[in-house]
């Protein structure tokens, strides 16, 4: 069998012209599908805040009328998510058995969401519920194309399953294999890297929102800098640690954590300060300029929202240095 | 390497400091510049649609198939009342006409407006609400559709007034400057919330600051100082809460009427309260007309003025259900102040006749609901 692990240093050296494409296209495709994941997530973000503002106002008859007819956005995201998650399993590549097992259960996720969302269209139309197939809102096309998007989820699921299905016990996909997910506490990471990716996609979302929609009006300058400065250190982490710090082999891992971390630290308490002069600065900021970054904030007329995605990379560096101290310590004895 | 980090970051900085520096328009300067000027009749109506509330889940067609029937009912009912040429003159869209949408949204209700506007021969006056700032698009960029909309009364400069837009609509006789005026219609943006602090975790709702009052004052004493005047802003300030403490607490038999099922969700706060409405009643102020809490259409007296939410136009976000049999007191009050014997949901609009150049005017109630064995439609006079 051919060696598809190199842990020389990175796990990118001594790659041949077919592991280099596998690697490159799984690259992208996790690339890709972040960026999708984040329109769509932050797409929910606006039907549940919404709705959540419906329940908060005694109104949870609007909240699920709502959700009901919003509900292909909401299974969009978890669609996207599905593709997400398929793209990175081939991208860490921990073992072919854990390839073919998790990709084929994330596919199955993908396959099975796709035709739920393709149903359940169907049925609301049927039922009336759904004026039209080309009803309007949030985009000229809905429902419609969130029915065409499931189908392309559909038919990739399905493509994938066949591929993994043809390979036997032969791997098909060749791309550099990445250190896996310790077993110990495995749920509790799991569930902490959660967070970690969601604050991340509403963090990019709002990076790249912020371009079109922050108002750099007279007097809110700083914080309108403050809120694009917090949705890239929400996200920036993720990239970093994905494409630069999992491209290294376990043992220089090992060496590596520590100096990213305090960078990181030193980063996110920068931002922390920043945003908290900003806001004292603008203290009508958050509903003045572009408040359509922090959907659950405004609708809950409360700074936590806000308080959450400056304090979310704040934790990750913290557990980042923590995990760095740790592993020094461990080096030296 | 280091080089170029140092210029890009200088070139951002100069950028940064380039759009603060943009020159602000000293609003007491220009006062001309605020001011639209409109024809006036006798029998002038304005309605006021307010909360429409278009949001990510919202069905723009369900919705536009809602005030299409409203607007039907608006104006059978100002035909039958004032004859075949009455018609509705001016839509006061008095804020939070979205909430959490996006460009599809603003594009079709613009479109929508524009399209209603040519066939009742109306023009729109938006407002801003605090959800208007809350959305997938710039709020530059909904400044700038209402700006160039043809049917759109609207106007937002640079300038050292809170709030993104406040502007007059004077109502002259011949529908120009060089005409006395007969009444002003003043729009006025009461912001959206803020924090008290930067560690606050809560925020308090925006109100009318006082340079938007001196402001106001200034516009007043240039259209007249007899000229009759009526405000439309989104957020309500504080006189309707202590009015209601009035009539509720202490029994005063202060003018009132509709309904009240929720709080008026103000600040509250003695330090944030506006001087508006106190000072704008010395300067004729008859009557001012606002939204934001749906489940709140109630109206008073004070001192001169009529202070009122419109009706909420819509079922987005959240509305009242009034029920008839209700045991709750603010319901059973509210329902006998109307009249209303049935259940209904507390949606529709309001209608403001200007009934002559004294500062008279008439203000009408609609309770309008979508029913399949025939929609629901009733007028209550003030």
């Amino acid at each position: 069998m051919k060696k598809i692990v190199d842990r020389d240093g990175c796990v990118l050296s001594g790659l041949d012209g077919k592991q280099k494409r596998h690697n490159l296209t799984a690259s992208l495709a996790v690339a890709l599908f972040f960026v999708i994941s984040a329109f769509t997530f932050m797409n929910f973000l606006f039907v549940l805040s919404d709705c959540a503002g419906s329940i908060v106002c005694a109104s949870p008859d609007v909240a699920l009328r709502d959700a009901l007819r919003s509900a292909p956005i909401i299974l969009s995201f978890f669609l996207t998510l599905s593709g997400l998650m398929t793209a990175h399993t081939f991208y860490r590549n921990e073992s072919p058995d854990i390839l073919r097992k998790k990709a084929k259960k994330h596919a199955t996720i993908g396959i099975v969401t796709g035709t739920v969302l393709i149903v359940y269209v169907t049925v609301m139309l049927i039922a009336g519920r759904y004026l039209s197939i080309v009803e309007g809102a949030p985009s000229p096309l809905y429902p419609l194309d969130s029915v065409l998007y499931a189908l392309a989820f559909v038919a990739a699921g399905i493509g994938i399953r066949a591929y993994l299905g043809k390979a036997g016990d032969e791997p098909l996909f060749c791309g550099p294999s990445r250190p896996t997910v310790w077993k110990k506490g495995r749920g509790v990471r799991s569930f902490f890297r959660m967070i970690w990716l969601l604050t991340g996609l509403y963090g990019f979302c709002g990076f790249f929102y912020s371009f079109f929609i922050v108002d750099f009006r007279v007097g809110y300058v700083p914080y309108s800098v403050a809120s694009i400065f917090v949705s890239f250190i929400a996200f920036i982490s993720l990239p970093v640690w994905e494409f630069c710090y999992n491209n290294l082999t376990a043992e220089k891992r090992m060496k590596k954590t520590l100096p990213p971390a305090i960078l990181y630290l030193a980063v996110s308490l920068a931002a922390t300060v920043f945003y908290f002069l900003a806001l004292k600065k603008n203290l009508d900021g958050p509903s003045n300029v572009g408040f359509g970054l922090l959907p659950i904030a405004f609708s809950a007329s409360v700074n936590l929202a806000t308080l959450f995605v400056v304090a979310v990379p704040l934790v990750v560096s913290v557990a980042a240095l923590v995990k760095g101290i740790f592993r020094r310590i461990k080096a030296k004895e | 390497m280091k080089k170029h980090l140092i210029c890009f970051i200088t070139a951002a900085a100069m950028l940064l400091s380039f759009v603060g520096c943009s020159a602000v328009q000293k609003s007491s300067e220009h006062l001309e510049d605020y001011v639209f000027n409109v024809q006036y009749h006798d029998d002038f109506n304005i309605l006021q649609l307010t909360d429409i509330h278009w949001n990510v889940n919202s069905s723009t067609k369900a919705s536009t198939a809602y005030l299409d029937k409203l607007l039907e009912e608006v104006n059978g009912h100002i035909v039958a009342e004032q004859g075949e040429s009455a018609k509705i003159d001016l839509v006061e869209l008095t804020g939070d006409m979205f909430m959490l949408a996006n460009s599809y949204h603003l594009k079709t209700f613009i479109d929508y407006f524009e399209k209603k506007a040519e066939e009742y021969g109306f023009l729109y006056a938006p407002v801003w609400g605090n959800h208007d700032r809350h959305a997938l698009y710039s709020p530059n960029k909904l400044a700038k559709e209402f700006r160039e909309a043809p049917h759109c009364i609207y106007f937002e400069p640079n300038d050292d007034l809170y709030g993104r837009s406040n502007y007059v609509i004077n109502l002259t006789e011949d529908g120009t400057a060089d005409s006395a005026v007969a009444w002003m219609i003043a729009n006025i943006d009461s912001g959206a919330s803020f924090s008290e602090t930067e560690l606050s975790v809560s925020r308090d709702y925006d109100y009318i600051r006082p340079e938007q009052t001196d402001w106001f004052i200034s516009e007043h004493a240039l259209a007249g100082e007899d000229v009759p005047v009526i405000a439309y802003y989104h957020i309500p300030q504080d006189e309707n809460a202590k009015a209601w403490t009035e009539v509720t607490e202490k029994g005063s038999d202060i003018k009132n009427k509709y309904f009240k099922l929720e709080d008026f969700a103000d600040n509250g706060k003695e330090e944030f309260a506006s001087d508006f409405i106190d000072r704008a009643k010395d300067h004729n102020l008859k009557a001012a007309f606002m939204g934001h809490a749906h489940n709140v259409d109630w109206t008073f007296e004070y001192e001169g003025v009529v202070v009122g939410l419109g009706v909420k136009t819509g079922t987005e976000l959240y509305f009242a259900h009034i029920d008839a049999d209700s045991e709750d007191e603010a319901m059973r009050t509210g329902l006998k102040s109307v009249g209303i014997t049935e259940d209904f949901d507390l949606i529709g609009a309001s209608l403001v006749t200007l009934t002559g150049r004294d500062g008279s005017f008439d203000l009408e109630h609609l309770y309008f609901n979508e029913r399949e064995n025939g929609d629901f439609a009733v007028w209550v006079k003030w």
